[in-house]
């Protein structure tokens, strides 16, 4: 005979309302944007947090993108402006400057709080003229160009960035370190426009769902000290090299040495980090085509320069990828180098500013030597982890629900995943998961349409809680909590996903397991055995 | 555990000869995204496997209270397989390092029972081992063979 609870089925669909006027896109990634783009198009409120002082990510950044060589501003500003100033850019609250400082609830109502630090300079009224950046006394190392040329401490990011407005470093203005100095507000054409009366400020948004696109960053190469990277002049990064590339870049786009010679033969090493065991197993998949298009430019600004590409593996995913490999490798200045791994090489001073790297018994020599590190999850993407709650996988990145099927969910309900953050990837590649994560959430979060609850989720007793608390200690989703005037645990049906773990870790029995109930499994282990 | 296990099982001593054409009975808890969608992998592929097992599909090995593989005993079974994600893996998170923290408890219990610990084993098969899933269910059913029936304090009228 089955037990009691079997006789009658529990309901598989359960509603609750939420709230479902507002989505949360954080950090203005290129991703973050043609999201929050899509999102405000369906008629959602969106509000967008972005850490630095423009948006469009890194991509944004590069003054051409491969396959084709297009300019980056010039496909992502279309999207920038609509977010600014587009048709439904109503439906969007951009806070730049910012970061999510603490999240609490779940899907269909997160509290958010972001801490906004001040730009002082007044959006709303600057016209971008750039009048206050000469009157500032005070330069230092611009951190867009990677530290190659100065920034004053009021100054634009770069010169097309969006907002096309400056902002104020609070860690360079002397004004603000206590010193006499008023020569950029003197400056201002606009009577108000820089506003050093701007404070830091905490503001707190509900929110039904949020979009992760914080980005990565690249593999630190002077983890590999016998590559040169930091010590010897003209060993750059491949960010270092996209900005020297870039007109709005340290050189004005002129491909150049440290000491302003015009280099003859350049290296290009792949693989630095990636599909290294020891550092980055896995391969990033997008450093190979970044390389190709290196070789392309250089080859446009410096005719009859040589271009040396070490490789471990070529990696040309895309359906257009092929055409830039060919005609990369059709040129007679092009050669390549089979290695290893870039871990094998050594690259040292040469004569005459020269760089020589020796692999194996093979010493060449270059004037400059471009490093592509592998792309990581960085710091923003642990911290981001820890405020949400989410899981990262065993490279780093943050976990996706399931990689082939749901690549753009976290494993927490309502937290969506686009970009780098969850996985290398060019700028297509995250602009489809954008896209992707907002159908996601435009279908999971309908006006005037109740949530869907999981069928599975655990429900207590209270009256046979003891209030030992275990259930809170194995949740994997911090979905229980202890209701103090009940005296006994309760499960937050929302955030519970269903596994069953405090069923099985409760002491009492307290805790039932919607439809894998303790007699629903005893039934089915007679039957088995019947 | 709840005080809703019913155990009757008795300290017992495994046969000195294996019982001659022992079938062996094992109750499989397999977790819905992993090993049990290995399982499925395995009959695609139309993999031979021993037809003992019977499979009993939990969403997470997290779920799998002691007192089921208790229960799988005191109905019958020879055996108990849990198989669920590997560590790393787990659809929720690391409640399959749950799962494994109590099956070490429990085959302390399962000793103090007088039971041989290899009745109860734990492992780690993933969707796409479909092949593994038909190895460990092989093995599981040889050592069971090896062990015999397992005799209990039911069936010696109590």
């Amino acid at each position: 005979m089955l037990p009691e609870p079997l006789g009658a089925l529990e309901s598989l669909v359960e509603a609750l309302p939420v709230d479902q006027r507002v989505n949360l896109a954080d950090q203005g990634a290129e991703a973050g944007c043609r999201a929050a783009h899509l999102l405000a198009e369906a008629g959602r409120h969106v509000v967008l947090v972005e850490k630095g002082p423009i948006l469009g990510g890194m991509p944004v950044r590069y003054e051409d993108v491969f396959p084709r060589l297009e300019c980056g501003p010039c496909v992502l500003e279309p999207f920038i402006a609509e977010v600014l100033h587009g048709p439904h850019a109503e439906n969007i609250e951009v806070h730049l400057q910012s970061e999510v400082a603490e999240a609490v609830g779940s899907f269909g109502s997160f509290t958010v709080k972001i801490r906004k630090s001040p730009r002082y300079v007044n959006l709303s009224t600057c016209i971008g003229c750039g009048a206050c950046m000469p009157a500032c006394p005070k330069s230092y190392a611009n951190p867009v160009n990677c530290g190659m040329s100065e920034r004053k401490a009021i100054d634009f990011t770069f010169y097309g960035g969006l907002p096309n407005a400056p902002y104020v470093d609070a860690q360079a203005c002397q004004k603000l370190k206590g010193e006499d100095c008023n020569a950029c507000v003197e400056a201002c054409p606009i009577p108000g426009a820089i506003d050093f009366d701007q404070q830091e400020e905490v503001v707190e948004r509900s929110v039904g769902a949020v979009l992760i696109a914080v980005g990565g960053e690249l593999y630190d190469c002077s983890q590999l000290p016998q590559l040169g990277y930091g010590k010897l002049p003209d060993v750059v990064t491949s960010l270092e090299f996209e900005r020297i590339l870039a007109a709005s870049g340290p050189t004005g786009g002129t491909v150049q040495l440290a000491d302003g010679r015009t280099p003859e033969k350049i290296a290009i090493v792949h693989c630095v980090g990636s599909l290294d065991a020891e550092r980055c197993a896995y391969c990033s998949g997008v450093c190979c085509m970044n390389a190709l298009k290196f070789n392309e430019l250089i080859s446009h600004k410096l005719h009859g320069a040589q271009v040396t590409h070490y490789v471990k593996s070529i990696v040309l995913p895309g359906k257009e990828d092929h055409g830039l490999y060919a005609k990369v490798k059709g040129r007679e200045t092009t050669a390549w180098v089979q290695m290893e791994s870039a871990a094998a090489l050594n690259i040292s001073a040469g004569k005459n500013g020269r760089k020589v790297i020796r692999y194996g018994k093979e010493n060449r020599e270059y004037d400059m030597v471009v490093l592509m590190p592998a792309i990581v999850a960085g710091a923003s993407v642990q911290e981001t982890a820890r405020l949400f709650d989410l899981t990262v996988d065993a490279q780093g990145f943050l976990e996706e629900l399931h990689g082939r099927v749901d690549a753009t969910k976290s494993k927490v309900r309502g937290v969506y995943l686009a970009g780098t953050c969850q996985a290398p990837m060019d700028m297509s590649h995250a602009m489809t998961q954008a896209a992707s994560a907002t159908g996601g959430i435009l279908s999971a979060l309908v006006p005037g349409r109740k949530l869907t609850l999981e069928a599975i989720y655990a429900v207590v007793d209270a009256e046979r809680c003891s209030g030992c608390r275990s259930c809170l200690a194995v949740c994997p989703y911090r979905a229980i909590a202890y209701n103090d005037e009940a005296e006994s645990a309760e499960v937050n049906p929302v955030l519970c996903m269903g596994c069953g773990t405090c069923a099985a870790a409760c002491p009492t029995g307290a805790i039932r397991s919607r439809h894998f109930t303790n007699e629903q499994i005893f039934a089915e282990i007679e039957g088995a055995l019947a | 555990m709840s005080s809703q296990a019913h155990i009757k099982t008795q300290p017992v001593q495994a046969p000195a000869q294996p019982t001659v054409g022992f079938e062996p009975r094992i109750v499989g808890f397999l977790c819905n995204w992993c090993s049990y969608a290995g399982a499925d992998k395995a009959g695609a592929a139309q993999t031979a496997y021993p037809p003992n097992v019977h499979v009993v599909r939990v969403m997470c090995t997290g779920r799998i209270d002691p007192q089921f593989v208790l229960k799988a005993f005191d109905e019958g079974a020879d055996g108990v397989l849990i198989l669920g994600c590997h560590p790393g893996d787990c659809h929720y998170k690391e409640q399959n390092l749950r799962m494994i923290q109590r099956h070490r408890l429990f085959l302390k219990y399962l000793r103090q029972l007088g039971y041989e610990e290899e009745r109860c084993r734990l492992d780690f098969v993933s969707a796409a081992e479909g092949e593994k899933f038909a190895q460990v269910v092989g093995e599981m059913v040889d050592t069971i063979k090896r062990l015999g029936p397992l005799s209990r304090g039911r069936s010696q009228g109590q």
